[in-house]
């Protein structure tokens, strides 16, 4: 099966380059492409989940996954980790601080949202063991 | 090495034409085409290769005056019965400080125009429609937010052949300068008994795309506007005719906020609501890419204007940007920061569809529409492979404007690994395995 693949470098707290990996990504579909409104799910979790790299992560990347039956974004930190996952899942829980909320973050949609565009959704976190996201979307023709 | 030449048809499409003589083959306009559609061939000529948008970039970076912009008065015009001029807002912007609105639309007239109908009155008819669509579509959710002005063609065209998927943000109203030549048409005709036909309407403008949204009407079946000349071309004649202006017939009936339209932020101006107003190339591109990704849902209307600090920074002004936004800004405050029309009235009409467009606008057929996932895959790949070997100077010696799109060209069958200026021979050889 061909399939490509390609890996984006994310910076923690870099919030001038926050969400150019996801940009990126979405380009890289539409110019495939894709279905529109599958590349609007991808780029929504892609982005949600590089917005959470870069407020709350450590060094990330975000691994991109492409073929003709199945588009995967997999995102992955060293930073600090969930300590409550399923909290984390919550519509409207957020750990985020005021400047972020300022900045218009922050508002304990982007796990609920991922979770929402995504067909497989799986997350593995721990206190003080990073955070990786996996997320698939299935191609549909 | 780009074998395939555009034909005649192609140039005539794009409206913009490269004269071979003064082209020198530099990098400028193919570094600055936001469609990627420039290439310089061996011969160190440059060519459109691509789809063209219009926004003019090519025209305003070029050192030697190389590109033009095809944009002239046609001589089917010439002859006509009935000749109407209506020009943009931002040609208000273009004259001294002691020139007011109502002396430009004179000095217009005299020209040889049998009437002159102002836009900006319009414009602001155009503002109170937006808000009556804006309330609509709280209630009905017709499109997703945020709206998009359709006012600015290379910005509809840009959506059309770029993010087609953003066209359900533009609400389906058809624009003020089309309003304007339909309701000269119709009045003029009833006033001389005459047919809509024998009216023609040429557009005063300062857009190079103008011309092609003549052509290709997107939100109309045909365009009621006929011609459209520069206001460069025509601005020495206007100060010519400013000297001695005999009549004083009331032309301009708009206040402020519709002479402030030719500039960016002026068709905001008159809106209340949540809007944004962006201008320019690269941050136009850069929002629409965010609200393709579905965010900025939060605004309920955004002026993307594709010339940097709106129309005022069109190819076709005499006047600098700057300057032209100070002229403007004193021209609102003289009229006073507010709209002139009646609600009511520009509400009944809305009601009865005055300024809704006669069609949806649709996107352009994709250059490679057929889409093979599994090969479009496997092209992806080997471009990939080749950008590795690329060294990312990004220089344009190529012929290719960047190293993605010179990859790109490789694969197609456009260009060959050895045009690159960097690439040794055993970069050369990894990169085509």
């Amino acid at each position: 099966m061909q399939s490509l693949t390609k890996t984006f470098r994310v910076q923690p707290r870099d919030f001038v380059k926050a969400g150019e990996a996801s940009l990126k990504i979405q380009r890289l579909l539409k110019d495939i492409g894709f279905d529109p409104t599958l590349i609007r799910r991808v780029a929504v979790c892609a982005y949600e989940s590089e917005m959470n790299v870069v407020m709350y992560g450590g060094e990330g990347k975000i691994l991109l996954e492409v073929s003709a039956e199945k588009i995967s974004v997999i995102t992955d930190d060293d930073g600090p980790g969930i300590e409550d996952i399923e909290k984390a899942l919550q519509e409207g829980y957020s750990t985020a601080p005021p400047e972020y909320r300022e900045m218009g973050f922050g508002a304990g949609m982007g796990l609920p949202n991922i979770k929402k565009n995504a067909d497989l959704f799986e997350i593995r976190s721990g206190k003080g063991d990073g955070t990786t996201l996996v997320m698939s979307f299935e191609v549909r023709q | 090495m780009i074998e395939k030449l555009p034909s005649a048809t192609e140039q005539q499409v794009n409206y913009v034409r490269i004269d071979e003589d003064k082209c020198n083959g530099c990098v400028l306009c193919m570094k600055v085409c936001p469609t990627k559609a420039i290439r310089v061939r061996d011969n160190h000529k440059a060519v459109i290769v691509g789809v063209c948008i219009d926004c003019g970039e090519c025209v305003k970076v070029c050192p030697r005056g190389a590109v033009e912009p095809i944009i002239n008065l046609t001589s089917d015009f010439e002859e006509a019965p009935y000749k109407v001029v209506s020009p943009s807002t931002a040609i208000y912007a273009q004259f001294g400080p002691d020139v007011m609105p109502n002396d430009v639309l004179l000095a217009l007239k005299k020209m040889g125009f049998d009437y002159v109908h102002d836009q900006s009155y319009t414009s602001e008819m155009f503002n109170v429609a937006i808000e009556l669509y804006v309330k609509e579509n709280h209630e009905h959710g017709h499109s997703p937010w945020p709206l998009i002005s359709p006012v600015c063609p290379v910005v509809v065209r840009l959506i059309r052949y770029r993010y087609p998927s953003l066209l359900k943000h533009l609400p389906p109203l058809a624009t003020p300068r089309e309003i304007v030549a339909r309701e000269a048409k119709k009045r003029l005709s009833q006033k001389h008994g005459c047919s809509q036909d024998v009216i023609k309407v040429i557009h005063v403008t300062p857009c190079a795309a103008k011309m092609i949204c003549i052509r290709e009407p997107f939100f109309l079946e045909r365009s009621y506007l006929d011609a459209a000349v520069g206001i460069s071309s025509i601005h020495e004649e206007i100060i010519r005719n400013l000297k001695d202006l005999e009549e004083d017939t009331v032309l301009h009936h708009s206040g402020g906020i519709g002479l402030g339209w030719g500039m960016s932020g002026g068709e905001i101006a008159g809106l209340h609501m949540n809007c944004l107003a962006v201008s320019g190339l690269s941050e136009t591109i850069k929002y629409l890419e965010q609200i393709e990704m579905g965010l900025l849902t939060d605004i309920e209307y955004v002026e993307f204007r594709m010339c940097t600090e709106g129309c005022i920074g069109g190819p076709l002004t005499v006047i600098d940007k700057y300057r032209a936004k100070h002229r403007l800004q004193t021209l609102v405050r003289l009229f006073g920061a507010e709209r002139r029309v009646k609600y009511e009235y520009v509400k009944n009409l809305y009601d009865k569809g005055w300024f809704l467009a006669e069609r949806e606008v649709e996107g352009f057929p994709s250059e490679r529409s057929a889409r093979d996932i599994k090969a479009e895959i496997r092209r992806r790949n080997q471009i990939e492979k080749i950008l590795e070997h690329l060294p990312r100077k990004e220089c344009g010696l190529c012929g290719s404007p960047d190293c993605e799109t010179f990859a790109e060209d490789v694969v197609d069958g456009r260009s060959s690994l050895d045009k690159c200026v960097f690439l040794d021979a055993k970069g050369k050889e990894k990169g085509l395995q």
